[in-house]
């Protein structure tokens, strides 16, 4: 059996042979582990990896996994899945050309009203999270066409707040076409 | 003593006097909001009552709405913690004509010392060191400029009613004045409805000492030695500790003396905090007097084995401190971290949401005062704290050690936090050799990303998890409340061969 994982960007193939009950050998490139194994909980798993006693805690997100070991967080993903996902639907802030939080938070000002022409950068909505606050720009030169949101609105990442429609330079590129 | 006190805040600070409360045989009273119904603060205390939406403005900023509640569940006093109302000189006049007692200093002093201003002039007139610069508030650039020139560059202009990093501007050179001034003014004028400011020496390599005192109605004041706590990020601390590594006896003395005349000479009551700059040279400034029990109270506690929240208590109900200076004394070392629901790997942002997963470090000498626990979710209201981890040892070197494995079985999963990057602020060489200043974090660790030492291990852990599936068999692996749909709950599976 093959996994590969991804971790910060990099997919690595790990290579994985049943070895027993509750063991496993594994070999990510070079390297080969001997692994054996339990489930202390939902969240702890104890690891005995080449004879090094580790305990692993593990928590389910989004598309991967969290995974704490000696005070260090990893966030583990199936890269077949990633992939899959991708097609799927867009997540959050995988356009940057929308003006959505960059983490949960509550909206404190809306600057803009429909109709609005704005200017690149120009600020659309501040939001508020634990006390810091963060402005949210027109990602382009255009028009407001609605405003989602209003103060007080608690909002999460990829909730788009404001719809902007584009002004587009050339108005030649419709009829060329 | 009281029989019953309201806690006018929430999270781990409540927790925190509840605790002591316990201890007393005191009853509690907890407030809430709607984002705070299942907060361990309500959980734990022997009241709640609600006080109205999330927004603070509505309810632990409501001051009626406090009061009210203190009346109706019959406590005689409140504590406001940090934060919130606790240096409201306004709430605290409420309190007085009310009859509740508030457990903090008097009105005038909360007002006089919240003032930049007047707080430099009772310094200033009672031989405290203040930092260079002006003491009364200046309206015309020229006039800044010129006293500017006089100081030398940088200055810092500050508003007078400042606080939070707000109507603070750090000026380089006297082409940049008359714009930083109306700067200055314009965002303390928003922010605080006056738009006054004034100047002071800006100072670039310099440590934040602090000295907790602590003073009863009879005019008796003694200072509880001092606090490091120059690891700061966005002016706000991460890591404190005490003793200071560069305070000799001498030194201590002093300031811990300065300490005391700048609460007599405010007429301070109950537990406070005079903060000082300390420069390269170990000359020493007064900052500013914090009018409430602060963060970082539980080194103090760690090193002189006393209780202040206790302390707190009999203060406001009128005992007489039975504690002299000569009675103080530290013993060993302690170190303190905040942890924040924050991702310090992108400039320490806000990471609200659901703790899934939560283990708390414990052994001798390691204090966790936590506000949160496994299931709760962290709301975006508030201040985004969740604990403070505080370590006690001989030397400092064992406490850094102490503390690095505390951070090291320290589980929280679900939201981000700074442990693994205060495990290497503690390992580093600067950090181990003492040598922190209020530019810490921006010289060592501005672009901080985590080592992926463990990443093979963390790779083999999640195919065991996998293959152990234990979640999976209760619960979706969606993070939605909605009914899981058969793609959900398969879990892992692959299309085709």
């Amino acid at each position: 059996m093959e996994y590969r994982l991804k971790i910060n960007e990099e997919t690595f193939p790990v290579e994985l042979e049943n070895d027993g009950e509750e063991k496993i050998k594994a070999v990510i490139g070079e390297k080969k582990f001997d692994v054996s194994f339990s489930a202390v909980n939902d969240h702890q798993l104890h690891l005995v990896i080449n004879g090094q006693r580790i305990n692993a805690y593990v928590g389910d997100q989004n598309d991967g996994k969290i995974i704490m070991i000696r005070g260090k967080s990893y966030f583990v993903q199936d890269a077949e899945r990633v992939e899959q996902t991708k097609t799927r639907k867009k997540g959050p802030g995988s356009s940057p050309s929308e003006v959505t939080p960059p983490m949960p938070a509550v909206v404190i000002a809306v600057s803009v009203v429909e109709g609005d022409s704005v200017k690149k950068g120009q600020t659309v909505v501040i939001v508020s999270a634990m006390k810091m606050e963060t402005t949210l720009n027109a990602p382009f030169d255009g028009t407001v066409k609605k405003v989602n949101v209003a103060e007080g609105d608690k909002v999460m990442p990829g909730d788009i707040l404001v719809d902007i429609e584009k002004t587009e330079i050339k108005e030649a590129v419709s009829s060329v076409l | 003593m009281f029989k019953k006190i309201l806690i006018a805040n929430r999270g781990e600070i409540a927790l925190r006097v509840i605790n002591t409360c316990r201890d007393m045989g005191v009853k509690t009273v907890a407030v809430y909001s709607d984002a705070d119904k299942k907060a361990l603060h309500v959980l734990s205390a022997d009241e709640a009552v609600y006080l109205g939406p999330s927004e603070p403005s509505q309810s632990y900023l409501d001051m009626d709405k406090i009061i009210n509640a203190a009346k109706i569940t019959g406590a005689e006093a409140i504590h406001p913690g940090y934060g919130f109302l606790s240096e409201n000189s306004a709430f605290v006049e409420k309190c007085d004509q009310q009859g509740v007692i508030f457990i903090g200093p008097p009105a005038k002093v909360i007002k006089d010392l919240g003032d930049k201003i007047t707080s430099r002039k009772i310094m200033v007139n009672s031989g405290v060191p203040v930092t260079p610069g002006l003491i009364s508030t200046e309206a015309d650039a020229g006039v800044m400029t010129a006293e500017a020139e006089k100081l030398g560059y940088p200055v810092l202009i500050k508003a007078t009613a400042g606080g939070g990093g707000k109507g603070i501007r750090i000026v380089q050179s006297s082409d940049e004045m008359a714009d930083a001034c109306a700067a200055a003014s314009r965002e303390a004028k928003s922010a605080f409805g006056n738009g006054e400011i004034y100047l002071e020496k800006f100072f670039t390599k310099a440590r934040h000492i602090e000295f907790q005192v602590l003073a009863d109605q009879f005019g008796n004041t003694i200072h509880l030695l001092e606090r490091e706590c120059s690891v700061q990020r966005r002016h706000q601390k991460i890591i404190e500790e005490t003793p200071s590594s560069v305070l000799t006896p001498a030194l201590r003395e002093a300031m811990g003396q300065a300490a005391v005349t700048a609460a007599k000479a405010s007429g301070y009551v109950n537990a406070g905090t005079v903060e000082f700059l300390v420069d390269e040279n170990l000359k020493f400034y007064f900052l500013e007097v914090n009018t409430r029990l602060q963060v970082e109270h539980p080194v103090t506690e760690m090193v002189t084995g006393l209780d202040l929240v206790r302390l707190q208590l009999e203060i406001a109900s009128g005992k007489k401190l039975a504690l002299t200076q000569e009675d103080i004394k530290g013993r060993g070392h302690a170190i303190e971290c905040r942890i924040y629901a924050e991702d310090p790997e992108n400039g320490f942002f806000p990471s609200p949401g659901k703790i899934i997963f939560l283990k708390e470090p414990s052994g001798p000498g390691i204090r966790n005062d936590c506000g949160v626990y496994s299931g709760f979710d962290v709301p975006v209201d508030y201040d985004p704290i969740l604990s403070k981890l505080i370590v006690h040892a001989e030397t400092r070197e064992q406490a850094i050690h102490k503390m690095v494995k505390a951070l090291k079985s320290y589980i929280v999963l679900g939201i981000k936090t700074p442990i693994e990057f205060l495990m290497n602020v503690l390992q580093s060489e600067p950090f181990v050799r003492g040598e922190v200043f209020t530019d810490f974090i921006d010289t060592h660790f501005s672009n901080w990303k985590p080592y992926m030492t463990d990443a093979d291990i963390a790779r083999i852990a999640f195919i065991v998890d996998e293959m152990c599936g234990t979640r999976k068999m209760r619960k979706t692996v969606s993070l939605h409340d909605e009914i899981p749909t058969p793609w959900q709950t398969l879990g892992h599976w692959r299309h085709g061969l």
